[in-house]
């Protein structure tokens, strides 16, 4: 069985139907004042309806604007674009690692290790390119010998040779 | 008591929209959950009369109806993912609302340290006693509608939140006992007792404004 409250809130908003309401019609009996109060809270509810005291959204364009604000504010932001890496530190760092490896690589692949004693082996062997004598029978030529890494000045048609100009060693 | 059942319609009354032109509800809350603000403006030009009314009619405050309104739009914008279509985007507005309104009424009868004691004055009156008190009242005195606005504010003042909620979701909003007791998460046989003591007490604080009238 409903309490007292529940059933006389259902009967004063017409909601007790069938055997409910006569059951309860019944308990009213010993209260011969309840139709009075029933009466009452119905005129209740009829003056507040009939007396919306709320008063009208003063700046309603203001309310929107103002909530929009708040949307905004606590929408996350968009993370920032970041500059792509190669413009980054690490990615410079990274980029100058990188040139520096391919330089090493083509200067290994392509530049021939050379010891210093081959490349006096030169094809372009001293040449005369001119010479100067009182003597028309004298010539001069050049000879580059491999084995033993020198070239020698060859002079022919020479009487002789000075003492002083004699090779020293 | 037969039509106290539970209503499977779930709606929520004064749900046509302030501005009756333009796209239907449904197809806003879609863009609006594409992510589109200006939809949602939409949404808040047609219900923000409404929604605002509602909430004034429980706080009793013009600024805290502004901000309790603003915080439930907000709400709604942040939770309108989670909007499946299942009730009218009104009736999901309301409820939140309805939510947000009931925890700051609650938070501030903390943060006050107010005790509503809906149950003064009826402690020693019998069921289905006359409870209203026998007033004499002056028959030339004409109350303004400021007046009675002003005594219909004070007196819903007076209520605990739950019994506040109650009456205004009843008597002004005008909702099924079982619309009531889903939106305040509370059975049935709670609404209709809540219920029962709001109507003593204004019963106590406005019959002699009612009965002037």
């Amino acid at each position: 069985m409903k309490p007292f409250e529940e059933q006389f809130t259902a009967w004063v908003d017409g909601k007790l139907t069938g055997a409910d309401l006569a059951e309860f019609e019944k308990q009213l009996a010993e209260h011969p004042e309840a139709a009075a109060e029933r009466d009452d809270a119905r005129e209740l509810g009829k003056f507040l309806r009939g007396h919306p005291t709320a008063p009208p959204l003063a700046n309603p364009d203001f309310f929107n604007h103002q909530l929009q604000q708040r949307i905004a504010a606590e929408t996350p932001r968009p993370v920032e674009k970041k500059r792509p890496f190669f413009w980054s530190v690490p990615g410079l760092a990274w980029a100058g690692a990188f040139c520096l490896t391919v330089s090493l690589v083509l200067y290994k692949t392509t530049i021939p290790a050379v010891p210093p004693t081959a490349r006096a082996r030169s094809d372009y062997y001293a040449q005369i390119v001119e010479i100067w004598s009182k003597s028309p029978n004298v010539t001069a030529s050049t000879v580059y010998s491999p084995e033993d890494d020198a070239t020698v000045i060859w002079l022919d048609g020479l009487d002789y040779i000075p003492a002083n100009y004699a090779l020293k060693q | 008591m037969n039509e106290l059942r539970p209503n499977p319609s779930n709606t929520v009354p004064m749900e046509s929209p302030d501005v009756a032109t333009g796209p239907d509800d449904l197809e806003l809350v879609a863009r609006c959950q594409a992510g589109d603000a200006s939809a949602f403006n939409e949404l808040v030009t047609r219900y923000r009369n409404r929604a605002y009314a509602m909430i004034y009619n429980m706080v009793r405050n013009e600024q805290d109806a502004w901000d309790l309104a603003q915080d439930g739009f907000l709400k709604a914008w942040k939770s309108i993912g989670k909007f499946r279509g299942q009730s009218s985007f009104y009736t999901w507005l309301y409820r939140i609302l309805m939510n947000v309104t009931i925890d700051s009424l609650r938070r501030k009868q903390i943060e006050g340290g107010t005790e509503f004691d809906d149950e003064i004055g009826l402690h020693n009156i019998a069921p289905g006693a006359a409870t209203t008190p026998k007033c004499e009242l002056e028959p030339v005195k004409r109350i303004s509608d400021k007046e009675i606005r002003q005594r219909i504010d004070e007196a819903i003042a007076k209520l605990s939140p739950e019994h506040r909620v109650a009456i205004v979701m009843r008597e002004i909003d005008g909702l099924e006992y079982t619309e009531i007791a889903e939106q305040m998460g509370c059975s049935l046989g709670t609404v209709m007792s809540r219920l029962f003591y709001a109507r003593k007490k204004l019963q106590a604080l406005l019959k002699d404004v009612y009965e002037t009238i």
